[in-house]
């Protein structure tokens, strides 16, 4: 009987693990099956017509092109309903790609990264945070795309001359503030100067409106403060890159510094929220639209997101930040993700044909309310044209040297961090000299 | 198939085969990752490129030459306070809810309930609970007259943040100590308890000389699920305040994340893992040492 028992249960093991092998197998057959297919098709196609079909997929017609592709994307609330309205309409010029959207995690940086070092790369995805010399082991040159000269922040993701990556929108930032708000507390005029600035949040504070929502809590609120202001304050575009040349990049009378002491000046005053340590993004947006709070400085992508949380869009107005008193008004332009195609994608061509697509025809960029990654094209958004009549220069911002990047992580800096304790600090200066020797140190440490 | 085998054999490997699947998750998810991230520590690996180059003991060296690591652990104490607290409220409850009271297995669901939540759901709740303007916390403070108090920046003074937190951990896990609590007591002999009442012990007597030295093996369990709870925090941290403000509230393992995954230094943050590995062994072996002085029972 006993015997009997275990005879059945070693019998029982042994379907289980041949079922259970047959699955990986049956699984295994399926995807091989499935990849080779569009490759097939391509290859008779490409022997049967046009041979240059593989390298210029731009020149080759909708229908040529065929596989699945799937691209990982950050905007997970558009999966199911604006995606699909796209996937509709790509569909109509590419009737044989299949696209398939995957949601990233909260990190697409993170995420991303795992997947690189999995090598279970997205076709369609968005450049992580890597040093530019990397991108070739990942991702496929975009040069055959035909977009080189009509594309902004060109430059920003190449390496040796090789596109890799074309930014998905752009965005400038400045002042999103309510008009209600504004038109309530007695300003009649956008302020031009930081003193107009100053007294536009006297006003709002007098009216009990929270002057400027930081979101310092957050951190990543500020960090149009760090990367994009220090930049315009000094006028030079490849400002953040002048770190390597020096052992104190951080001081008061340079670009950070200025740009921080506004920041610090702004809490002193009381015109960010009563507590900063204790605030509520998601909050904010609705207080925004609802006009207890007037103002941010963010990218103008938030504009969206304000309306979006309650008010109309002609409540909503954008103005260049006035970090000085001189009336000259310059604002960053800073691109957002990055397209790119990975190197390994099974189907290389359908996946260009999607980047190029979405760039050129989907219309992303109005829904995202972003400047469109094509030079000169004019955006459909108010704020966007209110913003360039206060005649505005935008500067480009340049890429990060990958060796500034390197201290920088070297010294463990994380420069908006860095920014909250230099508002909170009782005296900032000792903020900025703990930090400047810590860059000193990374840097002699790496040898630059 | 088996039957000519002899009985001992057959015994063997019924425990082999039974023992193989769990065995094998095992060292797939916990051993081999470990001997990966020992493997990491000694090298500089960035976290996605395929070299790995190898730099000896430079980790090792890196954190322990830099003070500003081991400082962040005193953030830790405030959640080893909170953690002591909260043994003694679950042994409370675990001795009230043992007796015979009307509701008790409600009122043990009731506190056991937190702790089924998500870690990071309980975070995100607690963040509204905590907000100075808007907060439940402030606005029920303030509508009971305490409009002083009502102002406090829960999460945004320095001293207070970490306490604030570990209390949020408090509300979570106390549950969770007051079940093994409940379970270790349930098992203490009731003739030891009648003896004591024979003997004329009061209920305090009997709290602190029956009840308690017949729970010492799982008070220590506690003991020890909260000292590496209290070194080991993470969630509560990055969610609500980010280590803010300005540091303040930074864990240890918040910040071998961040030297992981925002500085791109997976060799140091392995270093840094090992480390608390065996900071958590020594302190351990430290408890051990303290609560066994009085021999073994």
């Amino acid at each position: 009987m006993r015997n009997k028992l275990f005879s059945l249960c070693f019998v029982i093991i042994m379907i289980f693990s041949l079922s259970l092998t047959g699955c990986g197998s049956n699984n295994n057959n399926n995807a091989a099956s499935a990849t080779d297919k569009p490759a097939a098709t391509t290859d008779t196609e490409g022997t049967g017509g046009n041979a240059s079909a593989t390298t210029e997929p731009a020149a080759a017609s909708g229908t040529d092109i065929s596989g699945k592709i799937t691209f990982l994307t950050n905007r997970t609330d558009m999966i199911g309903k604006e995606y699909d309205e796209y996937v509709k309409r790509f569909n109509e010029k590419y009737p044989n790609i299949k696209v398939e959207f995957e949601a990233s995690q909260t990190d697409y940086n993170q995420q991303a990264k795992v997947r690189m070092a999995s090598g279970e790369l997205p076709d369609v995805m968005f450049v992580p945070s890597i040093p530019n010399s990397d991108l070739p082991k990942y991702f496929a040159s975009l040069d055959d795309l035909g977009l080189n000269d009509k594309i902004t922040f060109k430059d920003f993701k190449s390496y040796e001359g090789k596109l890799y990556g074309i930014t998905t929108g752009n965005s400038t930032s400045g002042i999103v503030y309510n008009k209600k708000a504004f038109a309530d507390a007695g300003i009649t005029e956008v302020p031009k100067t930081w003193d107009e600035f100053l007294a536009a949040c006297e006003k709002l504070k007098a009216k009990g409106i929270v002057p400027l929502a930081s979101n310092f809590k957050d951190k990543w609120p500020l960090n149009d403060w760090v990367f994009a202001v220090p930049r315009i304050i000094e006028n030079k575009a490849d400002f953040p890159n002048d770190k390597l040349n020096t052992d104190t990049p951080f001081t008061m009378d340079n670009g950070y510094g200025k740009s921080f002491s506004l920041l610090r000046e702004l809490n002193e005053k009381g015109y960010l929220e009563k507590d900063i340590n204790s605030t509520n993004w998601e909050q904010s947006k609705k207080d925004i639209a609802a006009g207890k709070f007037a103002m941010y400085f963010l990218g103008n992508w938030v504009i969206n997101q304000v309306v979006g949380a309650g008010t109309t869009s002609d409540n909503v107005g954008f103005f260049p930040l006035p970090y000085d008193n001189s009336g000259k008004l310059t604002a960053p332009l800073s691109p957002d993700f990055f397209y790119a195609v990975a190197k390994d994608s099974k189907n290389v061509d359908a996946a260009k044909a999607f980047v190029k697509w979405m760039i050129e025809e989907s219309g992303y960029e109005d829904f995202a309310g972003f400047i469109s990654p094509l030079k000169g094209k004019e955006s459909k958004l108010p704020q966007l044209k209110e913003f360039q009549a206060t005649g505005v220069t935008l500067q480009e911002g340049t890429p990060d040297d990958p060796k500034v990047t390197e201290i920088t992580n070297k010294a463990q800096l994380d420069i908006p961090a860095m920014l909250q304790e230099f508002v909170l600090a009782k005296d900032p200066q000792t903020v900025f000299d703990k930090w400047n020797k810590a860059w000193a140190k990374a840097k002699k440490d790496l040898g630059y | 198939m088996l039957g000519t085998l002899s009985y001992s054999k057959q015994k063997t490997i019924i425990i082999v085969s039974f023992l193989l699947i769990p065995l094998l998750l095992l060292a797939t998810f916990t051993y081999y990752p470990a001997l990966k991230l020992i493997y990491y520590s000694f090298t500089n690996w960035d976290g996605y490129s395929p070299e790995k180059p190898w730099v000896g003991l430079d980790n090792y060296r890196e954190v322990f030459s830099n003070p500003d690591i081991f400082k962040v652990f005193i953030h830790n104490f405030a959640y080893f306070v909170m953690g002591i607290v909260q043994n003694v409220v679950a042994i409370y409850f675990a001795v009230v809810l043992n007796s015979k009271l009307r509701g008790r297995n409600g009122f043990r669901i009731m506190l056991f309930l937190p702790y089924i939540m998500n870690g990071v759901a309980v975070a995100f709740m607690f963040g509204y609970v905590f907000d100075t303007t808007n907060g439940s916390l402030n606005l029920f403070l303030d509508s009971i007259g305490l409009h002083h108090l009502a102002q406090t920046s829960w999460l945004g003074t320095e001293g207070l943040v970490n306490y604030s937190l570990a209390s949020t951990g408090f509300w979570r896990f106390m549950g969770y100590n007051m079940v093994i609590y409940i379970a270790s007591l349930q098992a203490i002999p009731r003739d030891i308890y009648e003896a004591a009442k024979i003997d004329g012990a009061g209920s305090f007597q009997t709290l602190w000389r029956v009840t308690l030295p017949n729970m010492k093996a799982v008070i220590q369990l506690n003991l020890f699920l909260t000292v590496t709870g209290a070194l080991e925090v993470f969630d509560l941290p990055f969610v609500l305040t980010k280590g803010g403000p300005a540091g303040a509230s930074q864990t240890y393992v918040q910040r071998v994340v961040e030297t992981a995954f925002a500085y791109n230094n997976y060799g140091l943050a392995s270093a840094m893992s090992i480390i608390l590995l065996f900071f958590v062994v020594i302190v351990l072996l430290v408890q051990q040492l303290v609560l066994n002085r009085g021999g073994d029972k």
